[in-house]
C-alpha cells in the first residue's frame, strides 16, 4: 500500500460517515456538534484478495470535533477535527523466552482535518437535496514511528464531492427518515480516487430523545493512482486502493433539547486491504438552537 | 461560527464544566455536562496502550556444519567450524564434540581440526549435549586421496518458497557461492504479490520471526528471475527464506533449504 495500504481506511470514514447530516443543511444559525472518541483496535485485516490475515495488533484513536454550522439556511460549514489522534502497534513477543522481539511504538499528533460546505439543492420539498464538497488536509502523521509504519494521515491533499439526499417520514407515530448518498473523492499524490456510497436509516422512539440509525456504506477505489503498494511502509486506514463494504449501528440519546450522546460500532462485511476488526465511537453532541 | 466553537470549547474548558456559559445561570443538563467532563479525559487515558503479541518462535535446536568439503589430499588438514543454534534460531556457543567414523583415514581433534592420514572414506560427525533432551547433530562424508582436491562440496543450496498468508508467493530459488559472498538466484516462476506494504526477505533458522535472522534487503522484483548478492553470510549458516511484512510484523511465507 502506498504509504499505507491495508487497513483502516474504512474506519476512518466511519468516523466521518457517522457526523453526515444527509440531504438536510443546517438552518441558518443553528448548528450540530459533536466531541467523539473513536478508536478502531486491530489484529487482522483484509488482505488484497479479501481474505482475513493476521498482522500485529495496531491501534488508532481519535479525539475529535465535529461540527456543523448554518451560514445561511442553504449553506452549512462542516469541520472534522482530530485534535488527538494516536497511533500504535503493539510489542512482538517471543512464545518462547518472553522477550520482546520487536517493540511497539506510538505516535500521538493532530489527525487529518476535514472541512467542507454543504449546500441545500432542494430544502422545502418532501426530498432534501445537497451537496457537499469537502477538502480533506493532510494535518496528520504519515510516515511516524522508526520504521516510518504509524500513521494519523495520508499525507494527501483529497477533494471530496458528494451528494446527499434524504426524505424524512412517519411509520405509524414513530418519526423516520432515509438518505443515500454518492460522492467521487479525488485523492492527489498517486493516490487513486475513490467512489464513496451509503444508505442510511433512522427512527427516533422515547418521545423523540432516542435516534436509531443503521448505515450501510462502501469504498470502492478506481485503482488509477500510480502509488505502488509495494513500496509503502503503511497499514493503516491511510491507505491506497483500500475498498469495503460496512454497515455501523448507531444510538443517539437526547439528554436535553440540547446535549445527547451517541454509541456507534462499524464492521465490515468484506474489504480489501483493509483493517478487519470493529471500530467504536462513543461521543457528545450538543444542538445549537 | 468562530464564536460558536468558541462557546463550546469553553463550555468544556470550564472550571467544573457545570454547563455555564459565561451566564451565571445554570442550564438543563448541568449534571450530564458534569459527567462528560469527567468521561472524556478518561477515555483520552484509556487510547490506546501498547500491548503484546505474543508470536510462537520455538525451533528445534541444531548444529550445522558451516564449512563442510567432499574430499582431503592425504596428509592435509583442515578446520572445520560448526555453530549451535538454540530453540529460538538464536547462535549459542556450546561444547561440541567432534568424531570420525574411521580415525584411521580421518582423525579429528576436539576443535574440529581434521587431518586426513590414509586413503579411503569417513564421515565426520559434531554433537551437541543438551540438557534433558537428545543430543544434536549434524555430518558430512569426506573422501580421502592423494590426488589433489580440484573441488570442495557443491557449493549451492536450493529450495522453493512458498506462501503462508493470503499473499502471493512462490517461485524456486538457489543459493550459491561467488567470490566471497553468495548469491541468492530465483528463477522465472517467482511470483509475490504486490499487495504487501514493506515485504523483506531473510535468512534465518527459525521462519516463524525475523528475530535473530538476517536482512537481505526489500522486495522489489515481484515476477521472474532475479538474484540478491549476499556479503558477510556463509552458505550453511542459515536455513531457510523468509518473506515478512514490516509494517504488519507478520510472516507471508517461506522457503527451506535443501
Amino acid at each position: 500500500m502506498r504509504k499505507n495500504n491495508i487497513i483502516l481506511i474504512f474506519l476512518f470514514l466511519l468516523a466521518h460517515v457517522s457526523y453526515a447530516g444527509g440531504g438536510w443543511p443546517q438552518p441558518k444559525g443553528q448548528g450540530y456538534f459533536k466531541l467523539s472518541e473513536w478508536w478502531v483496535i486491530s489484529n487482522r485485516h483484509y488482505t488484497d484478495v479479501g481474505r482475513l490475515d493476521p498482522n500485529v495488533t495496531n491501534g488508532i484513536f481519535n479525539t475529535s470535533l465535529y461540527a456543523e454550522y448554518g451560514f445561511t439556511n442553504r449553506l452549512t460549514g462542516v469541520l472534522y477535527f482530530p485534535f488527538f489522534s494516536r497511533a500504535y502497534f503493539n510489542n512482538t513477543v517471543s512464545g518462547t523466552t518472553g522477550e520482546v522481539i520487536t517493540p511497539g511504538e506510538a505516535i500521538n499528533t493532530i489527525g487529518d482535518t476535514d472541512i467542507g460546505l454543504k449546500y441545500g439543492i432542494l430544502t422545502d420539498g418532501p426530498v432534501a437535496l445537497s451537496a457537499t464538497l469537502t477538502l480533506g488536509l493532510p494535518l496528520g502523521e504519515n510516515s511516524g514511528g522508526s520504521a516510518g509504519n504509524l500513521q494519523t494521515g495520508d499525507g494527501e491533499f483529497n477533494q471530496l464531492l458528494q451528494l446527499d439526499a434524504g426524505r424524512g417520514f412517519r411509520i405509524g407515530s414513530i418519526d423516520a427518515y432515509a438518505s443515500a448518498y454518492f460522492g467521487f473523492n479525488n485523492r492527489t499524490n498517486d493516490f487513486s480516487d475513490e467512489l464513496r456510497f451509503g444508505v442510511e436509516g433512522g427512527a427516533t422512539f422515547l418521545g423523540g430523545r432516542l435516534t436509531a440509525i443503521l448505515r450501510l456504506y462502501g469504498v470502492q477505489s478506481l485503482n488509477n493512482g500510480a502509488l505502488p503498494s509495494e513500496l509503502s511502509n503503511s497499514t493503516s486506514i491511510f491507505a491506497n486502493n483500500t475498498e469495503h463494504l460496512s454497515y455501523s449501528p448507531e444510538l443517539a440519546y437526547n439528554v436535553t433539547d440540547n446535549w445527547g450522546v451517541s454509541v456507534s460500532t462499524g464492521r465490515a462485511f468484506s474489504g480489501r486491504l483493509i483493517f478487519a476488526n470493529p471500530s467504536y465511537s462513543v461521543g457528545v453532541f450538543f444542538k445549537l438552537m | 461560527m468562530k464564536n460558536i466553537l468558541s462557546r463550546f470549547l469553553n463550555i468544556y474548558s470550564s472550571p467544573g464544566f457545570a454547563g455555564r456559559a459565561n451566564t451565571g445561570k445554570s442550564m438543563p443538563g448541568q449534571g450530564f455536562s458534569q459527567g462528560i467532563a469527567l468521561s472524556f479525559p478518561f477515555l483520552l487515558l484509556l487510547s490506546g496502550c501498547i500491548g503484546d503479541d505474543v508470536v510462537f518462535d520455538t525451533v528445534p535446536e541444531a548444529v550445522r556444519i558451516l564449512n563442510p568439503v567432499d574430499s582431503l589430499t592425504l596428509g592435509d588438514t583442515y578446520q572445520f567450524e560448526a555453530r549451535f543454534t538454540n530453540n529460538i534460531g538464536e547462535v549459542e556457543q556450546r561444547n561440541a564434540i567432534w568424531t570420525s567414523s574411521d580415525t584411521e583415514v580421518l582423525a579429528i581433534d576436539g576443535a574440529g581440526l581434521a587431518t586426513a592420514l590414509a586413503e579411503g572414506r569417513a564421515t565426520l560427525t559434531v554433537e551437541i549435549v543438551l540438557d534433558g533432551k537428545d543430543p544434536v547433530s549434524d555430518a558430512t562424508e569426506v573422501v580421502v586421496s592423494e590426488e589433489d582436491v580440484v573441488g570442495g562440496p557443491s557449493g549451492e543450496r536450493s529450495g522453493t518458497i512458498r506462501t503462508t498468508s493470503s499473499y502471493l508467493l512462490e517461485g524456486s530459488f538457489t543459493l550459491r557461492e561467488n567470490g566471497g559472498d553468495i548469491v541468492l538466484e530465483f528463477e522465472g516462476d517467482y511470483r509475490a504479490s504486490t499487495s504487501l506494504p514493506g515485504l523483506y526477505v531473510y535468512l534465518t533458522n527459525n521462519p516463524a520471526t525475523v528475530n535473530n535472522a538476517f536482512e537481505i534487503g526489500r522486495v522489489e522484483t515481484f515476477s521472474g528471475a532475479h538474484s540478491y548478492r549476499i556479503s558477510g553470510v556463509g552458505l550453511n549458516e542459515y536455513d531457510y527464506l523468509l518473506y515478512w511484512c514490516k509494517p504488519f510484523s507478520v510472516k507471508v511465507g517461506d522457503g527451506e533449504m535443501e
